[in-house]
């Protein structure tokens, strides 16, 4: 036999061809053309607080696809979550229809509309005739839009005349807010998620930017690229997916973070790296109680943080505190961002004041690429909550409960009897909760979040949310929400793209969300829930004559003029054109702010002020440096429980996963919790990977899967709190920032063993 | 004398698969009994021994396991989950199920080797609206973009020159 060499040639042309058509990839399906959309309705991400613009493809009135809005700051980039969006709105697992508790520990029953308003009026009517307005509350959310949040903390301060009004970013936000007014006057970042483009050094501390701000981790990538010589320094004790684009990353000990950074400042000034034209200036040094005092007091301040004492305590290398100290101060421009880390402490609003300090010492400040960044957690904490003043200390725009004139001012423009609001602050959220254990909070109206499963030391919390006195009323879209078991009264909402409004999202924007889709029968939208509910409950008509959400804007939009907040440019319609606008907007014409403070870019500035930058919040134009102590956690570990326990998010879920739970490529990817432990601290305990170990604290335990990996330091473990079955809130204290009220859940005292 | 016959001559060779004229090759001979020793074997070990099947099979099988493809593909297909780790999509985590759906096609997008445009659109719009403007789309993004492999240092896209071109061919 043969083969001649054309006749192998061929025949292995032949098999090779064969294999190529077989591997080749089936074009893409025409099938698809089917669910094409008719229409593209503009709106905001659900999730996170980057307020990622998107599309919402409508087909027969139903949503079949997203997109992002290429008008928006993102681009028209989304993360993995916001693409999987449409499942969600499309999910069938909703609440529908309003259910009541007939007895404490009996099963939810529906009822119908009217039966459950009136129901929820009169218990809340009883409660203030008998025990007076401080016995009924409000525990709002981040989550709501803009116009919900207002007109709740409306209807309960002039209308109800309670001031127990708060919501969940307490628990985020609260000491990112402490910390820009104390440094500043003002809440709210002065910069833009456009500085990101121009800074040539990144600060970040205490955030997992890749997994809970996605598509801004990769707005800084992309600088990175693009640009030579940017440098990343990451601070956080664990070595997160963030630290893959890092240039340092420092893997300080949990609740070091103060000294870590009074220690950059004493660098900054010993390589005389700091900017004494711009300090001298812009910048009042204060001491911890607030006198007055000088850069040679500030000086002598730091010298108990010289980089030899403070390396020590934090447990890193010192050279990595001289190296992150030049690169901050020697960049062109840099740009600091943190979250949780920094606020989830019991000093968070000293830990913020100190991010500010490196920056009002350099000068690396109120210029495109040089801002202190704090990133936010919800896509509505800052408009809805933040601006509209939505917590128990605040009024709309910056007013303050406490100060006579603002309680005054805020009379005035909602049409109300001088004396209507009280003069004393409200509950913060976890004062609320000890009050509704105590029984003397008689009527709870909780609105659009999961106290049950997000606040602190859980136990202590379901103990009062099961309080035989309380009437709980949840209004929530999803029935699996921890929640529910400890509601009365449940009001099922028009969910997201369901209704016409606005959310706010870190950077100043505020954006609209276009109603795409019908809600499902029986949904309505908190708006209008809200005003029934006012009205049945002896609320002045007055108060709440609002047909929509679009009324309630008008309303806050006239609210915010002549104050810092004012956005009265923002109309409905300008919002429905654009892709959110970046308040400061006093009139129609203004195109939004981007830098906040400086002369010629911020209209609250007047164009002849003698100075390029001037902090309007201070009385003194100037800036505040504040002498923060070095303070630890509020449980340090010791020789009963000697690790530390951190909380953590994965990207897949949001917050409690009651919405991303619903989409199974995000539910699988991370279907339950687990312990993160360093790999050498696993070897000395005895677990492997995927072990079933016990997670203890001095509140209580959980049984979990070990997940060895060197992300976590050495003595510490960390575990996510998405998951409903495991609730690692149980787990921590509810220890308080004094100044904030935010508690602290980054850091615990903790043990482990194999189970 | 007429000369011998130097070897069997066609008309005096049996009937039979063997007398196929593609089968008188010798490298098809060669590769075809290759073939069919290693389908054997596979068929073998896979009856045989039905509990050390392909481990990724086995995972498949794991509703549990289903979500970490990359736990996975970086054993079966290394070179293409090395590209998507150390690529932008890996960076920033674009998980493999974002695109590509899940495998027991269970999810809330279908399950696909290749995701049609539709799928890159849902990030990508913008890029895509100027591209087609300018030159025109083909059927998916694939066949000039490679998915896996944008890495965050490479060149792939550095080299972009003016162009008078008005199509992709």
């Amino acid at each position: 036999m043969e083969c001649s060499r054309r006749d192998f040639l061929r025949y292995m042309a032949l098999s090779a061809a064969l294999a190529a058509v077989s591997g080749a990839p089936l074009p893409a399906s025409a099938a698809q053309q089917d669910d094409k959309p008719d229409t593209w309705v503009k709106g905001v991400c659900r999730y996170c607080g980057t307020g990622c613009g998107v599309l919402v493809g409508v087909k027969n009135g139903k949503a079949v696809a997203i997109k992002g809005d290429p008008d928006n700051h993102n681009k028209g980039l989304l993360c993995l979550k916001g693409a999987l969006l449409i499942p969600v709105l499309n999910s069938p697992d909703r609440v529908t229809s309003p259910m009541v508790r007939k007895a404490k520990g009996g099963p939810l029953e529906p009822i119908g509309w009217d039966e459950a308003l009136d129901l929820m009026a009169r218990k809340f009517r009883a409660a203030i005739d008998t025990h007076g307005p401080k016995s009924v509350a409000y525990y709002g959310s981040g989550q709501c839009l803009t116009e919900e949040s207002y007109l709740a903390s409306k209807i309960f301060k002039a209308g109800l005349r309670t001031n127990n009004v708060d919501g969940n970013p307490r628990l985020c936000m609260a000491s990112a807010v402490g910390g820009y007014v104390t440094s500043f006057g003002k809440d709210e970042p002065m910069g833009t998620y456009e500085d990101i483009d121009h800074a040539s050094c990144f600060f970040i501390i205490g955030s997992n930017t890749s997994e809970a701000h996605p598509v801004l981790f990769r707005r800084i990538a992309r600088r990175k690229q693009a640009t030579p010589g940017v440098k990343i320094i990451v601070a956080d004790p664990r070595r997160t997916n963030t630290s893959r684009i890092a240039d340092l990353h420092i893997a300080f000990r949990p609740g070091t973070d103060l000294a870590l950074m009074n220690s950059m400042a004493w660098v900054m000034i010993h390589e005389e790296l700091d900017n004494a034209r711009f300090w001298g200036k812009y910048v009042a040094f204060k001491d911890n109680e607030g006198k007055d005092c000088t850069f040679d007091d500030y000086k002598a301040f730091l010298e108990d943080y010289r980089p030899e004492k403070a390396a020590a305590l934090c447990h890193i290398p010192e050279e990595q505190i001289w190296q992150a100290a030049r690169l901050f101060a020697e960049s062109p421009a840099t740009t600091s961002l943190w979250c949780m880390g920094i606020n989830q402490r019991v000093r968070g609003v000293w830990a913020n004041n100190l991010i500010h300090n490196l920056h009002l010492l350099t000068g690396q400040i109120c210029r495109p690429g040089a801002t202190p960044f704090s990133l936010t957690g919800q896509p509505n904490a800052c408009g809805g909550v933040r601006d509209a003043g939505a917590l128990s200390h605040l009024l709309p725009a910056g007013r303050a409960i406490a100060n006579p004139k603002h309680r005054a001012e805020m009379e005035q423009l909602w049409g109300v009897p001088e004396g209507t609001i009280a003069p004393d602050p409200g509950y913060h959220t976890v004062a609320l909760f000890e009050a509704l254990g105590k029984g003397d909070i008689k009527a709870l109206l909780i609105c659009e979040t999961n106290p049950a499963h997000t606040l602190p030391n859980l136990n202590k919390v379901h103990k009062a949310m099961s309080h035989p006195d309380a009437f709980i009323t949840v209004i929530e879209a999803f029935p699996d929400a921890v929640t529910l078991r400890y509601a009365d009264l449940v009001l099922p909402p028009a969910f997201w793209c369901e209704r016409d409004g606005v959310y706010g999202c870190g950077e100043r924007r505020y954006s609209l969300i276009e109603k795409a889709v019908e809600p499902p029968q029986g949904c309505r939208p908190t708006v209008n829930t809200l005003v029934e509910f006012a009205r049945r409950a002896g609320v002045d008509p007055k108060l709440v004559n609002f047909r929509d959400a679009a009324d309630v804007w008008e309303e806050w939009r006239t609210v915010s003029k002549g104050t810092t907040y004012n956005f009265y440019g923002m109309t409905r319609e300008r919002l429905r054109k654009e892709s959110g606008i970046i308040w400061p907007c006093p009139d129609e014409k203004h195109p939004g702010t981007r830098l906040r403070y400086v002369r010629g870019e911020d209209p609250i500035v007047p164009a002849d002020h003698p100075d390029k930058f001037f902090f309007y919040g201070r009385p003194d134009g100037k800036a505040a440096l504040w002498m923060r102590p070095y303070q630890g956690a509020a449980e340090e570990p010791d020789a009963e429980y000697p690790l530390y326990l951190t909380s953590m998010r994965v990207i897949d879920h949001w917050h409690t996963a009651t919405m991303t739970g619903k989409v199974p490529e995000l539910q699988k990817a991370n279907p339950s919790a687990f312990v993160e432990i360093n790999g050498d601290d696993a070897k000395g305990l005895g677990i492997a990977h995927g072990d079933a170990c016990v997670v203890e604290t001095r509140r209580d335990k959980l049984t979990l899967p070990a997940r060895v990996s060197d992300v976590c330091r050495t003595g510490l473990i960390a575990v996510p709190f998405f998951d409903k079955e495991k609730l690692v809130n149980k787990l921590f204290l509810d220890a308080t920032d004094p100044i904030s009220r935010e508690p602290e859940y980054k850091i615990c005292a903790a043990r482990i063993r194999k189970a | 004398m007429t000369p011998e016959p130097t070897g069997p001559t066609p008309t005096s060779r049996p009937s039979s698969i063997l007398s196929h004229p593609l089968l008188r090759n010798r490298a098809v001979v060669v590769l075809a009994g290759a073939a069919l020793l290693v389908a054997a074997f596979f068929l073998y070990v896979r009856l045989a021994f039905p509990g050390v099947r392909c481990e990724a099979a086995k995972h498949l099988d794991a509703p549990e396991k289903m979500g970490d493809c990359y736990g996975c593909h970086v054993k079966s297909t290394p070179r293409v989950a090395q590209d998507w780790y150390e690529g932008k999509h890996g960076i920033t985590l674009v998980r493999c199920q974002t695109c590509h759906g899940q495998p027991d096609g269970k999810g809330a997008i279908a399950f696909n080797r290749s995701p049609g445009v539709e799928i890159c659109a849902r990030c990508h719009a913008p890029s895509m609206e100027r591209m087609e403007a300018k030159f025109g789309t083909r059927g998916n993004c694939s066949s000039c973009h490679p998915n896996h492999q944008n890495p965050m240092h490479g060149d792939a896209y550095v080299n972009r020159q003016a162009t008078t071109k008005t199509s992709l061919d």
